[in-house]
């Protein structure tokens, strides 16, 4: 059953990301990747990550997408247009580029057969994990790089305020 | 196997959004379809990393993810400014014309 309904949220999350890579219109781009990060959340809940599946709705399909339909918006893009420059080369490598990847993506896959690396002490989880456990897991044994990482986002909050400014502002 | 999901899935998944995110990154034009794919690249790392850690039994994938999102909040973030930033100047955000930078 749980199997069922990975397959279905997995299926689902790259079927839309297919869409949104194809889509020539930006924001059905982004509402497209918008269903297959909903999707992906339901997959994070399957792999007894509740926490992290909320925190993806709430902050990548919440916050970050709606940025991104917010700057489309702002900017007025429309949907690309064939602008009549054909650029052969740049497609064919680039595609080659995207097939060679996959392909070693596989191979690598196959290679392994999707075995874990040998770890004795390995208990696989069954049951969902308390929220609190990861809690005090963050604060204390990664407490340095929670506040590493609250110094980055202040540094990318003055950073996105001073790039985005008119020069000429007082 | 995280309760009946067999790894294996979640690596293949994981693997075909990340060549999906690579094939958006490299055949797109447009520069916010352009980073619409690097997330669903980091999106496609982060299912690995889940799996991995519920495989294994420990909180660890959840806390790198943890972090990745943070992160990408501040890329996204930084991202979008730099291209409000660049729309001013170029009134365009198709990156093949833009090429201040290029020979």
């Amino acid at each position: 059953m749980e199997r069922l309904i990975f397959d279905a949220a997995a299926l689902m999350a790259i079927v839309f990301a297919g869409l949104m890579v194809a889509g020539r219109d930006p924001v059905k781009s982004v509402l497209a990747l918008v269903v297959s990060f909903f999707a992906l959340a339901v997959t994070y809940v399957l792999l007894l990550a509740p926490f992290i599946a909320a925190l993806q709705i709430i902050v990548y399909a919440g916050a970050i997408l709606v940025l991104f339909l917010f700057v489309i918006m702002l900017l007025n893009v429309g949907p690309e247009r064939p602008d009549g420059m054909r650029r052969p080369i740049q497609t064919f490598l680039g595609s080659v580029a995207v097939v060679v990847f996959a392909g070693l993506l596989l191979g690598m896959f196959k290679a392994s057969g999707g075995h874990l690396p040998a770890q004795p002490e390995a208990v696989a989880m069954d049951t969902l994990p308390d929220p609190a456990a990861l809690a005090r897991l963050l604060f204390s044994d990664y407490l340095l790089h929670f506040e590493a990482v609250s110094v980055l986002l202040l540094a990318a909050l003055v950073g996105a305020f001073v790039l985005a400014r008119r020069e000429n502002a007082p | 196997m995280i309760g009946s999901i067999p790894l294996s899935h979640v690596l293949l998944a994981s693997g075909a959004l990340f060549s999906i995110g690579i094939a958006g990154a490299l055949l797109r034009r447009n520069a916010i379809q352009i980073f619409l794919s690097i997330e669903l690249m980091m999106n496609a790392a982060n299912l690995a990393l889940l799996g991995y850690g519920a495989a294994l039994g420990t909180h660890q994938g959840q806390i790198i993810v943890f972090f990745v999102i943070a992160i990408a909040a501040a890329e996204a973030s930084v991202g979008l400014a730099i291209f409000v930033a660049l729309f001013r100047h170029t009134e365009t955000i198709d990156v093949n014309k833009i090429h201040l930078l290029k020979w």
